[in-house]
Order: structure tokens, then sequence, then C-alpha cells
């Protein structure tokens, strides 16, 4: 497979581990820098984009759910995979609370790991091309707005609200169909694409953290209504 | 952590019934004491009223006092007897006195088996979370060249390589299969030294000819992590120690300083040694990441790693430094080492008896 345009940065203090991972990258088309450093690879994002991350946990420096962090908190919306020998259920969390967008526990299959990857860049390149292609990166509802490349947004009483990318793409998935019934499922498979959590719920909190940033009286939502059972449906102020 | 918790909880609940069941065995015997001091005292009463009767009848003082022995008989006056009086409140106080001591003794002895019990209990949750931790960090130092060795598997599986990048990708397998033999290995010497299995040889090593060999099997990992290793060791220079267990020092040591020189980027190791008086001292130098001196203490210690995920590449299992104090006990010798900070370097002095020659 070829892919066109991709750059991957890879953060892994294991030579042996860093250069199997890198060549794979690059035997699937992609561009390759590497980092074997926790600090050097959030410096390395002051001078260079990158659109995919892949990060090991145990780093020299600072740790990968540090990293992710501190990217996240400087405003990096770079999609992460985790890879780590840590793999139990609260450290997957951890990871993906820290901002991570999958896990991958080592030792891994290489063939999974590249589907991985390419589901995360999948997932990046609908969200971006569904912005532009809808003439607009900007969404407007009952007096919010939302900036879906800038991940931000203005909320009806006037508050400027930063959203994670988890968020966005929640919104950009509902937006999209307003109106229409979407499954938790749907949700799931579109905004993390894999069995990366081990419920449907988590769909709800982040449904929860849309109704409190943009919804007049979010224990009554108007804008993000609960199908009971099945999913959510998305309302603009028109349609309510 | 919840057996010591629930035994706390029932140390506490057994020392405070101990403690109400020996209040209520001093409150107790001061009732009964009381009590029979009372009946005594009535007793006396008693008998003072009948010699009173008796003496007023016309019997002689002398018969009273034959009847009474207890009072104190006189034409005059009928008292207890000082003596009786006395022996009455210090059987009292005896008695008293005897339970205080008896029940102070069973609360420390109470206290003193919980002490032991809790101490036992305590390097028994310590084995278990050393073994735990153990195995936590073996299976994650595993899982490291264990995924290294199934990429480059699946790496041939998958796709078409030339020749020239198969035969790399055995190497890479080769030398992940080392680092997993070495870690093998580490995990049983120090698990025979734990459990002092180890028997040591005593014989003349010729320093130069180990240090010369073990740096030899590096040169080619610090070449890759730019690292320089230079080492000053006299031809003559022989130690009175178990070779094998030199060996495994040297290597430790060196292994630990490459370790902390290659996440800066690269620098020097240096092994310099010199005859001492009575002893060979091999000073290893490098330009790593040093430690803090409040750190010193840990160093040795079964499992540390300081500086947790730095080069965690090459930490292996973190027994490295304890098999190496270990060794150097066993042969006699001794290990310290220094740092004055993060970012300073670090030195590690080895001391082994020399051979007299």
């Amino acid at each position: 497979m070829s892919a066109p345009g991709y750059h991957v940065l890879v953060v892994e203090d294991d030579p042996h581990l860093a250069a199997g991972v890198v060549e794979n990258l690059r035997a699937e088309g992609y561009a390759v820098d590497t980092v074997n450093d926790g600090r050097k690879a959030v410096e390395w994002f002051d001078s260079h984009r990158s659109d995919l991350i892949v990060l090991d946990v145990m780093l020299p420096g600072m740790d990968g759910f540090a990293v992710c962090s501190t990217l996240r908190g400087r405003g990096t919306t770079t999609p992460v995979l985790f890879l780590t020998a840590r793999g139990d259920a609260a450290d997957r969390i951890h990871g993906l609370e820290a901002g991570g967008d999958d896990y991958l526990a080592k030792p891994f299959h290489l063939q999974e790991f590249l589907l991985r990857v390419r589901a995360i860049l999948r997932r990046w390149d609908w969200y971006r091309a569904s912005a532009l292609t809808q003439g607009s990166d900007v969404l407007k509802f009952a007096g919010n707005e939302v900036d879906f490349r800038a991940f931000r947004g203005r909320s009806w009483n006037g508050e400027e609200q930063e959203l994670t990318e988890k968020e966005a793409m929640i919104l950009k998935v509902l937006a999209e169909k307003p109106g229409e019934i979407v499954s938790r499922e749907d949700l799931l498979e579109k905004v993390w694409g894999y069995d990366v959590f081990p419920s449907t719920r988590t769909v709800d909190n982040f449904i929860l953290r849309l109704r409190k940033r943009f919804e007049r009286d979010p224990a009554n939502p108007s804008h993000f209504l609960t199908v009971w059972g099945v999913g959510y449906r998305f309302l603009s102020g028109e349609q309510s | 952590m919840k057996r010591l918790r629930a035994f706390q909880i029932t140390v506490l609940l057994l020392v405070t019934v101990a403690a109400v069941q020996d209040g209520y065995w001093l409150f107790d015997q001061h009732v009964r004491g009381a009590e029979k001091t009372q009946g005594l005292i009535k007793l006396y009463d008693q008998q003072r009223a009948a010699s009173r009767a008796m003496l007023e009848a016309g019997v002689p003082v002398a018969r009273v006092k034959a009847l009474f022995p207890d009072l104190s008989v006189s034409a005059e006056r009928v008292v207890v007897a000082p003596e009786r009086q006395a022996a009455m409140l210090n059987e009292q106080q005896r008695r008293f006195t005897q339970y205080s001591w008896e029940g102070g003794f069973f609360l420390f002895a109470l206290c003193a088996c919980i002490g032991a019990i809790f101490v036992a209990l305590r390097a028994e949750t310590r084995v278990l979370n050393e073994q735990e931790q153990f195995l936590a960090l073996v299976s994650h130092q595993f899982k490291t060249p264990l995924a290294s060795l199934q990429l480059s598997l699946e790496t041939m599986n998958l796709r078409q390589l030339p020749p020239e990048r198969s035969r790399a990708l055995m190497d890479r397998m080769l030398a992940d299969l080392t680092r997993m033999e070495s870690m093998v290995g580490q995990i049983l010497d120090s698990s025979r030294l734990s459990h002092g299995r180890m028997e040591l040889k005593r014989e003349p090593v010729l320093l130069d000819a180990t240090v010369s060999r073990v740096v030899s099997q590096y040169l080619e990992r610090a070449q890759t992590d730019h690292i320089s290793i230079e080492s000053q060791v006299p031809a003559q220079l022989q130690v009175l120690a178990d070779p094998i267990a030199v060996d495994a020092v040297v290597r430790n040591v060196l292994e630990n300083a490459l370790a902390a020189v290659a996440p800066v980027g690269g620098g020097k190791v240096t092994l310099i040694a010199r005859a001492v008086g009575t002893e060979i001292e091999l000073a290893v130098r490098d330009s790593g990441i040093g430690f803090r001196p409040s750190d010193h203490e840990q160093l040795f210690r079964k499992f540390s790693r300081l500086n947790a995920g730095a080069g965690s590449s090459y930490y292996g299992t973190g027994l490295g430094l304890f098999i190496v104090q270990r060794l150097m006990q066993l042969s006699g010798g001794r290990v310290s080492a220094s740092s004055e900070g993060l970012g300073s370097g670090a030195q590690f002095l080895l001391h082994w008896p020399a051979e007299q020659t």
C-alpha cells in the first residue's frame, strides 16, 4: 500500500524495535522520523509537523503519557498510537485520558499495527476532508459556534470553548446527519475505530461533555438528544 | 496491603480487649480485696464485742486472749492486734500488686508476640511486593526484545526482502535473543546470590585479560551509541577471586556505565586499574546521566532502577548492581559508587584482594 504525503513520528528508545517499526512504515509508503527520548519528542514538534505519533510509554527523559499530555496542552492535535509493554486496562485508559487515540501492547502483530496506523489516519482524513467539503469548517447552531479545524468554539453565552479532538470528531459525526439517529457503535467506529474502549458508555461521557459546553440546560438537552437503547440524535436550533 | 490492614485491625482489637481484661482483673481484685478486708473488720468487731462481754462477765484476760489471738486484749481496752491490722492491709496491697504485674506482663507478652508477627508479616509482604514488582519488571523487560523479535519475523514473513536485508534482520533477532539470554542469566545469578547458593573459588585472575575480553564484547554496542571505551589495566595485576565472578562484575559495571551514557547521546567510559596496598582497585568512570548523591543507597538494591525509563532498552532487570555488590562481598572485596549529581557522570570503584606474589 502506498501512503503518499503521510508523515509518522516514531518515538521509541529501543533501537531494534524502532528500526523494525520505521522500516515497515517506510515500506508502506509513509515518511518517517524517529526520536528516542520523550523530551526530544516534545521539542521535535517545535519545528516539525506530523500526521501520526507512534509513542512508546517507557521513555528516557519523559514518559509517553507525559509527552502526549504536554503536546495536547500545547494544542498539538496529531493523533497518537501508544506502543507499550504495559497493556493492562488501567494503563490503556490512562493513555487514552492523556490524549492518545489508540493503544497497542507489545509484543504486537505487524499487520495489526499497520492496520491501526491506517485506521487512525483514515479517521483523521475523514475529519479533515469532511470539514473542507462542506464548504465551511465552522458549525453554527442555536447561538453556538464550533470551528472544527481549530478545535475551538463559542457557546451560546459567549464562553470560549476548547474542544478535544474526540469531542470535535463526535460533534462532526452527529452534525453530518442532523436529525438522524447515530448509534453508539457508529460513533465508536468512526471516532475511535477499534476495540480501544471496553464499553460504549464512553461515548455517553463525551456527549455529556458536549451538552455541558453547548446546551442551555444540559439536564434537558435540546441539541444532543439521547435515543434510549440506540444512540444519539443531533438537532440544530432550526429543527429543535 | 489488605492482609497488613486486617492484621493491624486484629492487633488493635486484641490489645484493646487485653487491656480491658487487665483493667477488669485489677478492678475485680480491688473490689474483692476491699470486701475481704471489710469481712475481716466485721469479724474483728464481733470478736471485740464478744471479748468485752466476756471481760465484763469476769472471764480472766488471759483466757480471753487465748480465745481471740487476733485481738490485743487488756483489762482497759480490746483492739485488733497491730500486726493483724498491718497483715490485713498488706495482703490487700500484695494481691493488687501481684495482679498488676501479672496483667502488665501478660500485656507485654501479647504486644511482643504481636510485634514479632508484625515484623514477620511485613517482611513477607515486602518479599511478595518485590516478587510482584520483579515479575512486572521482568515481563516488561522481556516484552521489548520479544516485540522486536516478533516484528523482525513478521517483517520477513510479510515482505520479499533482498538477502542483505534478511541477513540484517537475522542479526537483529540474534542480538535480541542474546539480550534475553543475558536477562535470564542475571535473574538466575541474582536468585543464587540471594539464597547463598553460589560457591566462589579463590584463585589468581589476570584483571587485564578479563577487562579486555569484556570490553571487546561491548565495543560494537558502544560504537552504535557513540560511546568510547578506554581501559588502562597494567598487565601484571592479579586479583584473588573467582574468574567467573570477576567477569560478571566487570560485565555488569560496564553494562551499567554504557546504559548511563547512551541516553545522553554518547560519551566516554574509562576503566583504570591500580594496586592499592593489598588490594587491586578498578575505577569505572562514565560521562552519563549520573545519580543524585541521595540515591546512592538505592543503587545496589535489588530491582532498583534510578531514572526510571532512562536507557530502558539496556537497563535489563534492575539486578546488575545488586549482583555486583553480592559477588564483591563473596569475593572478599567491595564496591562503591559516587556521582556529583544528575548529568555529572558516575564512578564505580571495585576493590579485590590482590594476589600476593
